[in-house]
Parts: C-alpha cells; sequence; structure tokens
C-alpha cells in the first residue's frame, strides 16, 4: 500500500511539475467530458421540460382539429378546404363512442386582458366548453371552474392563470374582481396553479379560461375549433382514435374511398418529433466526446512517452533500489489517470457554470449519474491511453535506464 | 562464510552480430565483513561483475550465490530469476553507491533515503524513523530536506551512501564512489566508508584508482573477464584496522 502511495503522490507531484505541459494535454479531455455533460445535461433537461409540456397536453387525449401537429407532405390547400369543426361534434362523439369518457371543444385565440389601469397583451385565451376541467388536468390554485349552467348561459366567468394572476394581481385576491377581455367584463372565479411552459417556449400560465358560449360574441363562432376528448380509463388511445376516426366519417358522411378531412392529433406526434431531435443531438454529441476523447487520449499517450523518456534514468534507480514492475508501471499509470481525471473536473466545472445559462431555456441540471459517467470515461481514457507507456517505463533495463543521461 | 560465491561466471552480451565475452569463467569467494576492491583496466569486465553481483543483470552461465540464495545456477532445476525477484533481491541485499549518486532530482535527502524502505514495503513512520537516523549516521542530520542540487558533491554521495545503508543491505557496492568528486571530499567519503566496514558492513568497491582501492583489505585484479590476481593489502593484513591516511 505504502508503495502504491508513494508512486501516486509521485505521480501528482509531477503532473503538477509542469503545470503548462499537463494542462494543454488535458484540452482535449476537457473538450471530450465537457461536450458529454453538457449534451447529457442538455437532454436530461430538454426531456424534462419535454414530459412536463406532454403532461400538459396529457397523454390519454385526443385532440380533433381540422390540421394536423405536423404536416408530412400533401398540399397544404387540401388541408385548408376542409369543413371545420362544429360545436355538435363533440356531443355526437360522446354519443355513439365506448372508448372516450369527456369531450371538450375549445376555441383558442389571443387577446388582452385590463385590471383597472393594468393590462396584459397576447395572452392566450382558450374558450372551451364546461367539460374542459374533465378533459385536462387542470389545477386550481383557488376558486373553481365554471359550471354547465355558466357555459350553457355564456356567463362572463374566466379561470385565469398563474401568470396573469401574478401581474394583474399582485398583492391581491383575485377572485370575485372584473377584468376586461377584449373590452368585455368578465369575473374571476378561479386561478390556475403555475404550469411552465410548453417545450419552453409558450407558457400556459399567461392563460384565460372562458365559457365557449361566452366567446362567441368576441371571437365570432367560426374560429378554428378543436375537440378535446378524454379517453376512458381502461381503453389504448389507440383504439380509442380509430373509433373516433371512424364516428367521424360516418359523421362527415366519407365514402370508404375518400380520405379523412380532418385530423385527431395526440402526444405522440411531438414525441415523434422530439425522439428525432433527441437523436440529433446525441449523435452529434458522441461524436464530438468521441473525437475529442480520442484526441485527448492521444495526446496523453504521447506526452506519456515524452514523460517516460525523460524520467529513464529516474526510473532506472528507483529500479535498482528495488521497485518492481508493477510499481513503475503503477506510477505512469497513475499520472495519465490524473491528468485525464483532473481534464475531466476541469470540464464538469465548465459546464457546472454553463448549466446556469441553460437553465434560462429549460430546468436542467447535472445529475450525480452524469458526474459519475463523466468521471468514468476519464478514468478509463487515461488508462487506456497510459498503459502502453507504463508498459514501456515498467519493462526498462534498469542497467541501460541509470546510464541514461 | 561465504556471503557471496561467484562460481565459474560467463556473461556474453550481443552487439548486433558480435559476440562480446565480458565475463569468462570467473570465480571468486567473499566473505562476510570483507573489504574488498575490484580493479582493472576497461574492458576487462568490472562493470559486468559489478552489474552481475548487484543482480542488475543476470550472467549467461555460472553459479551464483548471494547470502545462501541462489541468483544464478546452471542447473536449470532451479529457475533463473526474473525481473521482480531481482529487484525484490536488490532491495534486500544490495546497497549501491554509484559514481554520479544517481539521486532522484526533485526528492529531498530524506525521501531519497527512505525509497528503499518504501519499496521495502515498511510502514511511513518506522521508514521515516529509520532514514532519519541513516542521514545522522552520515552527518547529514542538517540536511535532510535538501533536494540534491541543494548540497554539494560530496554531500550528495553520503545521501546516497545512506540510502545504499538503510535497509541492512548484505553488501555495499560502490562503484567509483569518488569518481566525481575532488581529492578532499573523496578522501572524506573513503573515511565513512572505512567506518561502514568497520561496524560490520561487508563492502565491494569497484574502482581504478590505486589509492582509493589501498583502502579494502583484499584487492580483485580482474583481466579479461577473469580473476588475474587476488592479494591482500596493507589494511588487510593490519586485520581490519581503521586506517585514515589517503
Amino acid at each position: 500500500m505504502g508503495q502504491l502511495w508513494e508512486s501516486f503522490a509521485m505521480a501528482f507531484k509531477d503532473v503538477f511539475a509542469n503545470k503548462t505541459r499537463s494542462f494543454l494535454t488535458m484540452l482535449g479531455i476537457i473538450i471530450g467530458i465537457l461536450s458529454v455533460s453538457l449534451m447529457g445535461t442538455a437532454i436530461s433537461g430538454i426531456n424534462n421540460t419535454f414530459e412536463n409540456s406532454m403532461e400538459m397536453i396529457g397523454n390519454d387525449v385526443l385532440h380533433l382539429q381540422k390540421y394536423p401537429w405536423f404536416m408530412k407532405g400533401g398540399d397544404w390547400w387540401d388541408f385548408r378546404n376542409r369543413p371545420d369543426m362544429k360545436v355538435e361534434y363533440a356531443e355526437k362523439i360522446l354519443q355513439r363512442s365506448k372508448k372516450i369518457s369527456f369531450a371538450s371543444t375549445e376555441m383558442q385565440n389571443m387577446g388582452n386582458i385590463r385590471y383597472g389601469d393594468n393590462s396584459i397583451q397576447g395572452v392566450f385565451i382558450d374558450a372551451a366548453s364546461w367539460q374542459l376541467q374533465f378533459v385536462n388536468s387542470l389545477d386550481l390554485l383557488a376558486g373553481r371552474f365554471y359550471t354547465k349552467a355558466e357555459d350553457r348561459n355564456a356567463s362572463k366567468v374566466v379561470v385565469i392563470g398563474y401568470g396573469i394572476k401574478d401581474n394583474l394581481f399582485p398583492n391581491q385576491n383575485p377572485i370575485g374582481e372584473e377584468v376586461r377581455i377584449r373590452g368585455m367584463k368578465y369575473k374571476v372565479i378561479g386561478t390556475l396553479k403555475e404550469q411552465g411552459k410548453f417545450l419552453g417556449l409558450f407558457s400556459f400560465d399567461n392563460m384565460a379560461i372562458i365559457p365557449l358560449r361566452s366567446a362567441y360574441s368576441i371571437f365570432g363562432r367560426r374560429r378554428h375549433m378543436s375537440i378535446t376528448l378524454k379517453v376512458r380509463e381502461g381503453f389504448e388511445v389507440g383504439e380509442a382514435k380509430e373509433e373516433v376516426r371512424m364516428i367521424m366519417r360516418s359523421i362527415r358522411g366519407l365514402k370508404p374511398a375518400e380520405k379523412d378531412n380532418f385530423a385527431i392529433n395526440q402526444q405522440e406526434a411531438f414525441r415523434q418529433q422530439f425522439s428525432a431531435i433527441k437523436m440529433g443531438i446525441s449523435g452529434a454529441g458522441f461524436g464530438i466526446t468521441a473525437l475529442a476523447l480520442l484526441v485527448g487520449g492521444i495526446g496523453i499517450m504521447n506526452i506519456m512517452f515524452v514523460s517516460v523518456r525523460e524520467r529513464t534514468k529516474e526510473i532506472g534507480i528507483r529500479k535498482a533500489l528495488g521497485a518492481k514492475q508493477n510499481i513503475i508501471l503503477f506510477q505512469f499509470l497513475s499520472e495519465a489517470v490524473i491528468i485525464a481525471v483532473i481534464g475531466g473536473l476541469i470540464g464538469l466545472s465548465i459546464t457546472i457554470s454553463l448549466v446556469g445559462l441553460l437553465n434560462k431555456f429549460f430546468v436542467a441540471s447535472l445529475s450525480i449519474k452524469l458526474i459519475i459517467i463523466s468521471l468514468s470515461v476519464s478514468i478509463i481514457t487515461g488508462i487506456l491511453s497510459g498503459i502502453v507507456p507504463a508498459r514501456k517505463a515498467a519493462k526498462l533495463d534498469p542497467i541501460d535506464a541509470i546510464r541514461y543521461e | 562464510m561465504a556471503l557471496l560465491e561467484l562460481n565459474n561466471i560467463f556473461k556474453t552480451y550481443k552487439i548486433g552480430s558480435v559476440e562480446v565475452h565480458a565475463l569468462q569463467g570467473l570465480n571468486t569467494v567473499i566473505k562476510k565483513n570483507e573489504y574488498v576492491s575490484i580493479m582493472g583496466p576497461s574492458g576487462s569486465g568490472k562493470s559486468t561483475l559489478m552489474n552481475v553481483i548487484g543482480c542488475l543483470d543476470t550472467p549467461t552461465e555460472g553459479n551464483y550465490l548471494l547470502d545462501g540464495l541462489t541468483v544464478h545456477s546452471n542447473n536449470s532445476e532451479e529457475a533463473k530469476l526474473d525481473d521482480n525477484k531481482l529487484a525484490e533481491i536488490r532491495n534486500q541485499k544490495i546497497g549501491f553507491v554509484f559514481q554520479t549518486f544517481n539521486l532522484l532530482p526533485r526528492a529531498t535527502a530524506l525521501h531519497n533515503v527512505e525509497l528503499p524502505l518504501i519499496y521495502a514495503g515498511i510502514s511511513k513512520k518506522a521508514r521515516m524513523e529509520k532514514a532519519h537516523s541513516t542521514l545522522i549516521e552520515v552527518g547529514l542530520g542538517d540536511r535532510m530536506h535538501h533536494k540534491p542540487n541543494e548540497l554539494s558533491g560530496g554531500q550528495r554521495q553520503r545521501v546516497a551512501m545512506a540510502r545504499a545503508l538503510v535497509n541492512n543491505p548484505s553488501i555495499i557496492l560502490a562503484d567509483e564512489p569518488t569518481g566525481n568528486l575532488d581529492s578532499k571530499t573523496s578522501a572524506e567519503i573513503m573515511v565513512l566508508l572505512d567506518k561502514l566496514h568497520s561496524v560490520g558492513n561487508t563492502i565491494i568497491l569497484v574502482t581504478h584508482e590505486h589509492d582509493i582501492a589501498e583502502h579494502a583489505h583484499r584487492i580483485i585484479t580482474l583481466l579479461d573477464g577473469k580473476v588475474s590476481e587476488d592479494s591482500k593489502t596493507k589494511n588487510g593484513s593490519k586485520n581490519k584496522l581503521i586506517n585514515n591516511n589517503s
């Protein structure tokens, strides 16, 4: 143990005796570890954001709309010429379907909200039927959602998102207050909990939900309507989607040869897009990492050969005094690993300082797992690049080595 | 009692296609607490013999017994020792003193002296104590934490001698220990070597200087890889008296 420790300590000294050289040698490893840890952090951050966003959409929810979320091929005019969605569809689907438990019709638009002298521009206004509360997982912070009767009567009531509450009513209970949405008076009856941004872009907190019928007078009847359907528990989303498709074809009176003139969107569409992006990022990251580590490893190997040559005499002295091959091997291997691990630590610390920057775009943190992976990769790179020079050192003939000048 | 027995030792090197016969049937026996000089013109096999005795190299042929241990034997049953085993023997049985000191330049005197003990697997506390006392023994109690480049030639050689001594070797093998020193410092080093002999160490001194060789009690002269002369010196006949004239 004493021998190993001494070898390790010597190796450590030697790394620090040549600071500039060691640092230059580390560069490849620094870049490699920086790339692997930054990429890992970014992917996990994007993943978290994505999963949160998917939760907002709901994984057991189908969106019956005019347009598909991601248009693959097809002529835009074909989509454009499709008939619009109608409010009645929701009821019809509910009546005929076994696999759908709730249906909510929605119209979405942007608008401004004013309270007293304060107003917020570009608020996402979701005019939805009262069933929305059962279709989406809306967590109320305070107050209540509107009732069936309020929806039927086109009552001017509104449930506001956390962001709006925070902006318009920073130190005040908003429940019962009157705000103006596109100039119309609405009474606040509920506030939503904070939800975060959808895919880091669009904030669901900056949202106001109003009864569908109350919106006709503001938006007009024919805004793009969409019908959100909740799949009944115990049924697969895919089966339900197929069922809804058949019901819709029948409602629209489509002949068997005709194509669907509606789209049933679901989370899956996002997932497919997302996994392609994720693959792209990790592919590029992996490539950069592998390349940087290869270059870094070769750099370490090169400097270790130099180091062995420079210290040939020292190796000879040590062997003459009784150092066995493994001890010499360990000393030089330690040196390579120390260089690689310090490089890895520098790379990691750069990542840590950059995580703050990443956090401006999405919630990301460097996981313990990623730190362990990064350090293991450093150690392995050090061993792989140090083993050949270290073996060379260990096998030196003491007589030749001690005479080396 | 024979401490070291060399029996019909041959050593042949191949340099390219040329064979160099460095040792050609050398025989000698050295007893415990002897003080022997090895002399001879260059090319006589001095260095090779020193490497063989010091277990830095193994003979091509012949039997070599060191302190009851077979280092090399013609009898193939007794295996030829590998690199690691030789390292162990060097560590336990041999203390080297070199002409060029061969200290680790970036380590302190203390650490240099500690090295053989580290490779012997001795605990930190024990080896610090031993290295300390040995450095005091060679008169460097106040220079322990100096690095070689902060020490004079004589002091460096003292550190080397402390390093050779520290693990209580069977033999101290000094190869031209005064070769790089001025005459005054040489004299001091020889006084120290004589003293080490007087307290019971076995010393083998390789030199080409007669007055240095005369410190020993016995001179083995080599010629063409064999012992050509083996004689007692004045000191030898005086029977182990410490001699200070140089």
